[in-house]
């Protein structure tokens, strides 16, 4: 594992106005995340670790507190800004695939390079396509996969451009607890070979402890962190 | 979208959003080309019917018409497709105008509506009102004013001529009437005049002694036969319908120092033939604008349709802009994908309504005839490239404005917002 910090934050405070109570999603965190690092991140619901990981991943800014990616200072940026910093540096994963269904896997796959402005080279996408375990699917349309294929496609539509920070958040939440592993060993695969940044949140603790780092939230506060060797 | 390579994909990826809902689509590009289709019929029709009043009204020959005083929009109609309530004027102001040293040329003719009486070649002419309009003219003077006049040649119509002046048993007829009635040269044409102060219509036969080539014009649907057998059938004598005047020099001036001149006659007005332009085409103006309200009205609904079914698709689609929007799609790239495919519907819609008026014109052209009459002969609805180009702008346009809302609503999502809201 690399030793570089690639994501350093400090303090990291996320309030939300619920009428006129100001609720304290993310209350004083500090966490540096290494290059090459799978982090998870474990916790009850509410307990702010969704909050938490789309303030790391640039989806959202935060209420107080320093945030670095990548080296940039990312804390009080805009929308407009923080999709600049997003942008061919993070590739996300979420509970739900959101694929298109009237496209076939190869075009959901290659869709956030036409937003990069790149062309899609055929070869790589096959490569893509073949790490997830889905290179002989590339013409089917999302409605002819089953879940933990559609999430793999997700995984491939977030690796094609090749992102240095993997964010998932419950990208187990909708599978079953043999895909929910082959989907984790794939993440291992991705850390271990392509020296990509994972950041994970999950229900499952048999999960969340595959990762290098767990980090457990309660209340929008650090409780635990753990380290596996 | 910065480079030629990502358009295209654009192009690809709206088209396939909007197959998702093909029938939600396919309304939506209904609504749209319906709105066309009227706006394409009215410009066509806009077009074609100050067409056909140029035309009609060129090929009357003359540039000035008198008449008896009395409503010249009747009178123009009358002149161009015939009517009822017609109106005469005194022969010797024929013989008092003809010396007017600015006229290059005149002639006077008399307008007559006929019965026609049932031939038996049609089953349903008793069923049919059926009139004729029957046109007394002096021929030398008739024909030296639409000298392209012709005798048609050919099978059954060999030896055609036109009638001498002293003749009373002669006609000349039309093409159309002609082909309506299959007459041929040397057949007999019967028809059925009420003289003026009678009740009971007065059965005629004539000679058919030639048929005119087709014009396009009301001259096709005429019945020619000597002036003064005209002003005795209809028990007439001496009295005119309108004396067509052809000046010297025609300009603004000539035509207010002839009118001048001739205005003090009474009971007679000077008619310059660009004002029977105009006088027709206000006829119609108040329902070209009651017609054009219909179609704003058309495309309002459809741009609300529009607006719509874009507005559905965007909120139905909120988590997969989300994600788009987390894995890097800005703004902008949201909002010409959204926009795009506003645009697309309106397109499709504008190519679809196009045709439609198109492949429509003969029934638009039929309805608007039997509604009402338009004072001219010939097609009134005219759908040229540039009517089509213009409505294809217009739906344009209409995609440009119906597509900066849902196009702004999508952009401004949040991701994180979106992809929640979307149900991840």
């Amino acid at each position: 594992m690399n030793t570089e910090t690639i994501i350093e934050a400090k303090n990291l405070k996320r309030f939300y106005q619920r009428g006129i109570e100001t609720v304290k999603a993310l209350d004083g965190v500090d966490i540096s995340i290494k290059k090459g690092e799978m982090v998870s991140v474990l916790g009850p619901s509410g307990s702010g670790k969704t909050t938490l990981i789309n303030l790391l991943s640039c989806l959202e800014a935060p209420s107080e507190g320093t945030l670095k990616v990548n080296g940039k200072d990312v804390a009080g940026l805009s929308e407009d800004n923080l999709v600049e910093v997003r942008r061919g540096v993070l590739g996300f994963v979420f509970q739900q695939f959101h694929l298109l269904p009237t496209l076939t896997v190869t075009e959901n796959v290659e869709l956030p390079l036409l937003f990069l402005g790149k062309k899609p080279d055929p070869k790589h996408t096959q490569n893509v396509l073949e790490m997830v375990g889905l290179g002989d699917r590339r013409l089917h349309l999302p409605k002819e996969l089953s879940g933990g294929q559609m999430q793999r496609v997700a995984i491939a539509r977030a690796l094609i451009i090749e992102p240095q920070i993997l964010v998932a958040d419950e990208p187990t939440g909708n599978l079953d607890k043999k895909n929910s592993e082959a989907i984790f060993d794939l993440f291992r695969k991705l850390c271990r070979e392509k020296g990509l940044t994972i950041l994970i949140t999950t229900h499952n603790l048999h999960l969340g402890y595959q990762a290098d780092r767990i980090f457990t939230l309660e209340d929008g506060k650090v409780v635990n962190i753990e380290e596996r060797k | 979208m910065n480079n030629a390579y990502v358009f295209p994909r654009y192009v690809v990826l709206a088209l396939k959003n909007l197959r998702r809902r093909i029938v939600r689509t396919m309304l939506t590009v209904a609504g749209v080309a319906l709105a066309v289709a009227v706006a394409v019929s009215l410009g066509g029709f806009m077009l074609g019917y100050r067409g056909a009043i140029d035309r009609s009204i060129d090929m009357l020959g003359f540039q000035v018409m008198i008449m008896a005083k009395g409503c010249p929009y009747e009178a123009a109609t009358m002149m161009l497709k015939g009517g009822s309530g017609l109106l005469y004027l005194p022969q010797d102001t024929y013989t008092l105008v003809r010396k007017d040293p600015d006229i290059q040329s005149i002639t006077p003719v008399f307008i007559g509506i006929a019965q026609k009486e049932g031939s038996g070649i049609r089953g349903n002419d008793k069923a049919e009102k059926n009139f004729s309009i029957i046109s007394g003219v002096e021929v030398e003077s008739f024909q030296s004013m639409k000298p392209w006049l012709k005798m048609k040649t050919g099978s059954g119509h060999d030896g055609g001529r036109w009638f001498t002046d002293s003749a009373t048993k002669e006609v000349v007829i039309g093409f159309e009437a002609a082909e309506y009635e299959q007459r041929k040269v040397g057949d007999t044409f019967y028809v059925s005049i009420t003289p003026a102060g009678g009740v009971e219509p007065v059965r005629h036969e004539f000679k058919v002694v030639g048929i005119l080539e087709r014009t396009g014009t009301q001259d096709d649907g005429t019945v020619y036969m000597p002036i003064s057998a005209a002003q005795e059938y209809f028990n007439r004598k001496g009295e005119l319908t309108i004396l067509g005047i052809k000046l010297k020099e025609f300009n603004m001036f000539k035509m207010k120092d002839f009118e001048g001149r001739w205005l003090k006659l009474p009971s007679v007005q000077v008619v310059g033939l660009q004002q029977v332009k105009n006088t027709l085409i206000n006829l119609v103006a108040t329902a070209q604008t009651m017609i054009a309200a219909v179609a704003i009205i058309a495309v309002i609904v459809a741009l609300i349709g529009v607006i719509n079914t874009i507005l559905m698709s965007v909120y139905e689609r909120t988590g997969e802009i989300g994600i788009m929007k987390a894995l890097g799609a800005r703004k902008s790239d949201i909002f010409e994908l959204i926009w795009l495919e506003t645009l697309m519907i309106c397109i499709f819609g504008a190519i679809v309504g196009s045709v439609i008026a198109v492949v429509g014109t003969g029934a638009v052209e039929t309805a608007i005839k039997s509604i009402t009459n338009l004072g001219v002969s010939g097609s009134i609805v005219q759908i040229t490239p540039s009517v089509i180009g213009y409505a294809i702008l217009g739906a344009v346009i209409l995609g440009f404005f119906g597509g900066l809302y849902p196009a702004w609503r999508a952009a401004s999502m949040r991701p994180i917002e979106a992809i929640r809201e979307g149900g991840a």
